[in-house]
């Protein structure tokens, strides 16, 4: 069949890119997205220039629009055991960071058009969070809201994530809320006409300490008393599940088979576009830079598009939130901790869970296209937003890794990122009123998992917003509760 | 593609083990090269719609030529240098590459396809599709054992690291070796000289500049750059060395960066574009210089001084040129004979390139017969080393690339990363050893003069 290619490592064709325009997305990074041009083994290097040329003779983009995507290193594929082969200094915190493109939004993709003059609702932040909210309030009823979203859709948290959904939790309050999110993940291609290739392959948890191994015991108590089949493995029995793996330093593994992976970027799509079906408008492009103030409310929004008049505004701008609510004079004690990522070359499938050692915050699945996607945290990583990609994230994760499936040390990694997880002092998210300003409402501190708790939390939010009736999630994790101690520890938190 | 009369005098002869059947290959060259001359076109099927695929651009910048390689999979057979007994395996091909039955995807989707509202919404039709996905998804197979144990590790420490062994980063080497500036240059090639021994020269082309004046070690081939990184000691390139020891990962701290990795060989959208037999400019005269490879029959497709260029390089190894086609214009008078402006060039062939059609000027159709279409079109300059520096790019709309934004002398929007050459927009062999001379001479001036 002819076709013309423009990314032949994706297979991706003229067409594609032109259908991903006719949807509205028109900006390099989220062409690469949608269309998957520029993911593959040759990393963008034969494709780029060609889609950036189409989009400039189709007049899909102006010329000074026309940027490249992140050079994500490395710029060529790379083995995980020449990676693993650099000494890291664990004793010294990390520093430094790759330059980050896209860190700061270029004027000229910002839309030339107002944005409205005023809204019922202003959500900050067109991450997974306030996306979902926008969408659980129209099936309210709630129509007048508007979305900010200061970059492209997917820019923040919730495009950089690893897509790891799972019900293998801590505390009650996260089990039950991951229980109705797989759930209505699990409902998502069909409700919204967009594919989010949910695979429950399970999690396959791991401690490597009698301390953790204890704490696995105890949570996995607790998941079979809400109902999620989470079961103690022996080494051997963990082997059956993953082939290969060496369990080295184990003490304890549970696995739950209905927790999986999920592929990030069509679940914020799917929300946007029905937020826009339903006349929400979602704008991206647009940053908020203020707020006026008067009798302990919010009365408008200031963006660099102008200002927006508002009954409510939604904080829920993720490891932003601390920066967007300073700017109302309201201290979040969230801090933004950089979490590192990388994936590699696509291999046939082979790897059912995500496999997860809780002690280091070690984790790795195997995604639909068949790339390992995997990320390890820093216990000394500094507080800050810093999206920078370093070389000693992928020496101590190539370790980590080759170290429990070996057969992994000739694998090459395709490219690596970064992305910040909005981290507070319990582990537990911020949510509801403002103290002193009761119109500002909190959406955020959701640390490493606030991608798999969205649907369920929005879904919660929103009836609490609109039928006005109480609803504990919002008492419990009300940003009161720092000033009371009465804090709400989760222990299950990796990366 | 056949191999030129003194493809003998071109290393040992050896044989290489393709799924079970043996392919004559000279040692030394790239796999792709031996399978190519030996008559191999297909080396893998695409990821999606299982497309047929040779490779394309012999530069490790498209994924063509991917095989399974001793156990290994997705390895650029493009790089890796023919050895005796090696095996290879042709990937995600079911159950031949010749004969691939998921081929069949091909035609189901005729326009391209938009897998992210493929079958959502039909309840039994998207879990279904969601396993058949599953299972289609990926390229190679796990790799049937861990790597060997890797060297350690090394920091190196220099005042200037150069990429790139071409025209503009030898031309800096030798300013730099002239000025007494301490340097190290890397190479990802197994020799350095770029296009200077690979490309299609340009008649003003300079000489190839001597590499042994240089000071002992300060060349290093099979140098690969993967990143320019930092970390609390400063900027640092990350290089990966292949030795017969095995590969070394070093850490090079340096006071200035002068980055001159030349451009990939850009895919250039048009009908077919991906059929086995299409080739870039750039594999075309790679393989005829260097390994003595080269098409009976060619058709030229691009623009510029550089389509020309190679149209004397092919004509010189004795292949027929069926067609040179102009897609910019207008033709030089200095262009070989036959030389036309055109458009809309479609590959035809059933499994690998039989023919190239384009639109003439006078609107016609025109098709000639021919073994391999070569694509001449400028490279797209490599500018993510320099980005990652935080240097600017630009989308250059004339030339229809990204290209580093810098002044005369190669400074960037970083004070330590300093360009030189096609990283920069494209040009001459002449011009790149020009700029990287300047570069050198600047940034040495800069280092004398104490500023950091
Ligand atoms: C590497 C990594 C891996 C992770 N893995 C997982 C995982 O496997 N599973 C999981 O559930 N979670 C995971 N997480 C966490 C998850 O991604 C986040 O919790 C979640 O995406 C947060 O969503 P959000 O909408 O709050 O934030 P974001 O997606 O960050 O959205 C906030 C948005 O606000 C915008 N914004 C900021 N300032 C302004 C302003 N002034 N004006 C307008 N807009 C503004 C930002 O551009 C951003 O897009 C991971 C996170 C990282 C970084």
């Amino acid at each position: 069949m002819s076709k013309q290619m423009v990314c032949s490592c994706e297979d991706v064709t003229v067409d594609d890119i032109r259908h991903a325009v006719a949807k509205g997305f028109r900006d390099v990074e989220s062409v690469k997205r949608f269309t998957g041009f520029g993911t593959g083994v040759c990393q963008g290097k034969s494709c780029l220039s060609a889609v950036a040329a189409l989009l400039a003779k189709d007049k899909a983009q102006k010329p000074e629009g026309l940027l490249p995507f992140t050079p994500r290193p490395p710029l060529y594929p790379t083995e995980l055991s020449v990676l693993a082969s650099l000494p890291v200094d664990e004793t010294q915190a990390p520093v430094g960071g790759m330059f980050e493109e896209m860190s700061v939004f270029p004027p000229v993709l910002r839309p030339e058009a107002p944005v409205p003059k005023k809204a019922k609702v202003v959500i900050i932040g067109g991450g997974i969070l306030g996306l979902a909210l926008a969408y659980n309030l129209s099936l309210r009823g709630e129509k007048d809201v508007v979305v900010l979203e200061r970059g492209y859709l997917c820019a923040g948290a919730s495009g950089r994530n690893g897509g790891g959904v799972r019900m293998q939790w801590g505390t009650s309050a996260n089990i039950e809320l991951a229980k109705r999110s797989i759930e209505l993940m699990g409902r998502f291609a069909r409700d919204m006409g967009i594919n989010v290739w949910l695979r429950q392959g399970g999690y396959l948890f791991m401690a490597k300490t009698k301390a953790v191994a204890q704490r696995l015991e105890r949570n996995a108590a607790l998941h079979n008393k809400h109902g999620v089949p989470t079961r103690l493995l022996t080494l051997d029995e963990a082997r059956d599940i993953v082939p290969g793996l060496t369990l080295k330093d184990a003490q304890a593994a549970t696995y739950n088979p209905q927790d999986g992976v999920i592929f990030p970027w069509p679940f914020l799509w799917g929300y946007a576009n029905a937020c826009r079906k339903a006349g929400i408008a979602v704008e991206t492009f647009t940053t908020v830079t203020g707020f006026e103030q008067s009798d302990g409310l919010v009365r408008k929004v200031k963006t660099d598009r102008g200002d927006i008049a508002c009954d409510t505004v939604v904080v829920a701008s993720g490891a932003w939130s601390p920066e967007v609510a300073k700017l109302a004079g309201v201290k979040l004690p969230n801090e933004p901790h950089r979490h590192e990522i990388l994936s590699t070359e696509p291999l046939k499938p082979f790897l059912g869970p995500l496999v997860s050692v809780l002690d280091s915050g070690l984790y790795f699945s195997q995604s639909m296209r068949g790339e390992i996607v995997g990320g390890m945290g820093d216990a000394l990583e500094p507080a800050g937003l810093n999206m920078g990609s370093t070389l000693r994230f992928v020496s101590r994760f190539a370790r980590a890794l080759t170290e429990q499936l070996p057969n992994l040390g000739h694998v090459k990694v395709l490219r690596q990122w970064a992305g910040c997880y909005d981290v507070t002092p319990d582990n537990s998210p911020v949510l509801g009123r403002t103290p002193g300003l009761e119109n500002m409402l909190q959406l955020s501190g959701f640390v490493g998992h606030g991608f798999m708790m969205a649907p369920a939390v929005s879904e919660r939010m929103a009836a609490w917003m609109t039928s006005g009736a109480s609803d504990e999630l919002f008492t419990r994790f009300s940003l009161r509760r720092f000033q009371e101690g009465k804090l709400e520890r989760e222990d299950m938190i990796i990366g | 593609m056949r191999r030129l009369p003194d493809a003998a005098a071109r290393g040992k002869s050896i044989t290489l083990e393709l799924e079970g059947e043996s392919v004559p290959a000279r040692e030394g060259e790239p796999v792709a090269c031996s399978l190519v001359a030996a008559g191999e076109s297909v080396l893998a099927r695409s990821i999606k719609y299982h497309r047929a695929r040779g490779p394309y651009c012999f530069s490790g910048a498209c994924s063509h030529c991917l095989m399974r390689v001793d156990g290994v999979p997705n390895v650029y057979t493009c790089r890796v240098p023919a050895r005796a007994g090696m095996k290879l395996e042709r990937q995600n091909a079911y159950p031949s590459a010749k004969v691939d039955v998921f081929e069949a995807i091909d035609w189901f989707f005729p326009k391209g396809l938009d897998h992210h509202e493929m079958f959502a919404g039909m309840p039994v039709a998207e879990q279904v599709m969601a396993k058949v996905a599953r299972q289609l998804a990926g390229l190679g197979l796990l790799p049937d054992a861990p790597a060997p144990a890797r060297m350690p590790a090394r920091i190196v420490r220099v005042r200037v690291a150069v990429v790139g062994g071409g025209a503009a980063g030898l031309a800096a080497a030798h300013t730099l070796a002239a000025r007494g500036v301490s340097f190290l240059l890397f190479e990802r090639d197994a020799q350095p000289g770029g296009r200077h021994l690979t490309g299609a020269l340009e008649p003003d082309a300079p000489a190839l500049p001597d590499t042994s004046a240089l000071p002992p070690d300060s060349v290093r081939t099979r140098a690969t750059a993967i990143g320019l990184f930092d970390d609390a000691e400063g900027r640092f390139l990350a290089v990966v060395v292949e030795s017969p020891e095995g590969l070394q990962l070093l850490r090079v701290y340096a006071e200035r960066f002068l980055l001159a990795p030349g451009g990939h060989p850009p895919m250039l959208p048009f009908e077919n574009n991906d059929l086995p037999g299409v080739y870039s400019g750039h594999a075309a005269s790679l393989l005829a210089r260097r390994h003595g490879v080269a098409p009976a029959v060619a058709a030229l497709v691009g623009s510029g001084e550089g389509l020309y260029a190679l149209a004397r390089l092919m004509e010189a190894q004795g292949t027929k040129l069926a067609a040179v086609v102009d897609l910019k214009g207008p033709v030089p008078a200095s262009a070989p004979a036959g030389s036309v402006r055109g458009g809309a060039p479609k590959a035809h062939g059933l499994g690998s390139v039989s023919a190239l059609s384009y639109e003439s000027e006078s609107g016609r159709r025109v098709k000639v017969a021919c073994d391999a279409v070569l694509v001449a079109v400028g490279p797209s300059p490599s500018f993510e080393l320099p980005r990652q520096g935080g240097a600017k790019v630009e989308f250059d709309e004339a030339r229809e690339v990204f290209a580093v934004v810098a002044d005369a002398d190669g400074r960037t929007a970083a004070a330590d990363v300093w360009v030189a050459g096609d990283v920069t927009g494209g040009g001459s062999t002449a011009q790149a050893a020009a700029a990287g001379q300047r570069a050198a001479e600047a940034l040495s001036r800069e280092l004398a003069g104490g500023a950091s």
